[in-house]
């Protein structure tokens, strides 16, 4: 009898496990009555369920299911490219093309990427783990992922968790920082509607933009690479059922593997650790300087232009596509109920991608 | 112990390559934006 109960997984449980089986509840809890993130929160929440449930062995390498999906779908890097495949196909670079000054913005906003680099160095991390610290800076959840599995797998959950928490946490940081960083005037610049771009430029884009950008950073090709081909998948308008088929079930179908494989690297051994609220800290750090150095570039540049760019849009600049453009726009329509900078906040913001994979691939290549 | 020289290596090359590359996006996508409004414009 006694041999019997032993082999449940009732008389192994730890307050470890019950700590994570809490969290895992929060994080359902989180996407089903808030909406946080749901598409990735709902299975991130559950494979933290499975991965706490003794004797299951569901991460036990080279047997356990969800060690297989952690092993083939992020440790050999499929899962994140293929993200980026469908997140192509559905982004609209026509604001960008539009007005390619709003590059730089993107640029600007990793600024806190380094910020939250340099901070984690100084609490005690060694550099692929400060490297994988700073990129939740770019608030980009698969360049995030790509980055810490190449460089600390061990910090995975929690630093796919920080991105994609505040990355659903936008609305909520950016504002103060935004209010801060701007007068009521600089709010109220209303900005030259966009000219209208032709089919050639956006199917062009995509195939330029991955020559410069992998000749420059060879490590960022699997991202960018993916990203663009799912872009030009969407402009060049003949292989409408491969599009689709990228930004819509192949997308869902990763996404699903994606976060099972986060939330099984969240067993309590491994994620109950002091670390792991520094990597939080940290990332809202990389996440607030990514924000405010967006808006001081757009500042800056307004020394220089003729034409003025509204600083809310700068703060678009940490990529979280499109939530940060809909709080650029939240933001310009209260201090001006005509203001619409939407389709502006949405140059930097596509972006911001481009930039953050771009110091993905530099993280990569030199801490790697 | 931290290796300070990488660590600095990489913040200096990071952004050089970040605004580097957007830079030369930006150059690119002028051009060929002006390339294509004079194959279009001949077009008409």
């Amino acid at each position: 009898m006694l041999d019997m109960v032993l082999t449940t997984g009732l008389m192994h449980l730890t307050v470890g496990n019950l700590i994570m089986w809490v969290i895992g509840f929060f994080f359902i809890y989180l996407a089903i009555t808030k909406s946080y993130e749901p598409l990735l929160l709902v299975p991130i929440g559950f494979g933290i369920l499975m991965v706490n449930l003794p004797l299951t062995f569901l991460m036990e390498e080279g047997e356990g299911l969800l060690w297989r999906f952690y092993h083939y779908g992020l440790e050999w890097e499929i899962i994140p490219p293929l993200i980026f495949l469908g997140l192509g196909a559905l982004t609209d670079f026509g604001p960008m093309i539009a007005n390619p000054k709003t590059l730089i913005l993107g640029a600007g906003a990793q600024f806190g990427v380094y910020v939250a680099f340099f901070g984690a160095l100084i609490l005690g991390f060694d550099i692929p783990e400060a490297c994988s610290i700073g990129i939740i800076g770019g608030a980009d959840g698969p360049t995030t992922i790509y980055t810490t599995v190449h460089l600390a797998p061990h910090l995975l959950g929690a630093t796919a968790v920080a991105a994609y928490s505040y990355m659903s946490l936008v609305p909520i940081i950016q504002p103060p920082i935004m209010r801060l960083l701007t007068t009521e005037k600089e709010r109220r610049i209303k900005m030259r509607q966009l000219r209208p771009v032709s089919k050639r430029e956006r199917i062009l884009f995509p195939l330029v933009t991955v020559l410069v950008i992998c000749l420059i950073v060879p490590a960022s090709a699997p991202l960018m690479a993916m990203f663009m081909l799912g872009n030009l998948f969407k402009e060049c308008g003949v292989v409408k059922r491969l599009s689709d088929a990228a930004a819509n079930e192949l997308m869902n179908i990763v996404t699903i593997f994606l976060g099972i494989s986060v939330g099984a690297t969240m067993s309590a051994e491994r994620f109950l650790k002091p670390e792991v609220i520094l990597v939080f800290v940290m990332g809202l750090m990389a996440f607030a300087f990514s924000t405010a150095a967006g808006i001081l570039l757009a500042k800056f540049m307004n020394i220089f232009t003729r034409r003025k760019i509204n600083p809310l849009i700068g703060s678009a600049g940490v990529s979280a596509v499109p939530m940060a453009a809909r709080v650029s726009q939240v933001m310009g329509s209260k201090a001006d109920p005509k203001n619409f900078l939407l389709m502006h906040a949405m140059g930097p913001n596509v972006a911001g991608v481009i930039g953050t994979v771009v110091a993905a691939g530099v993280f990569i290549a030199l801490a790697g | 112990m931290i290796d300070w020289d990488l660590a600095l290596k990489i913040f200096t090359f990071g952004l050089s390559a970040v605004f580097g590359s957007l830079a030369i996006l930006i150059g690119a996508i002028y051009a060929f934006g002006k390339i294509i409004n004079r194959i279009e414009k001949k077009g008409e």
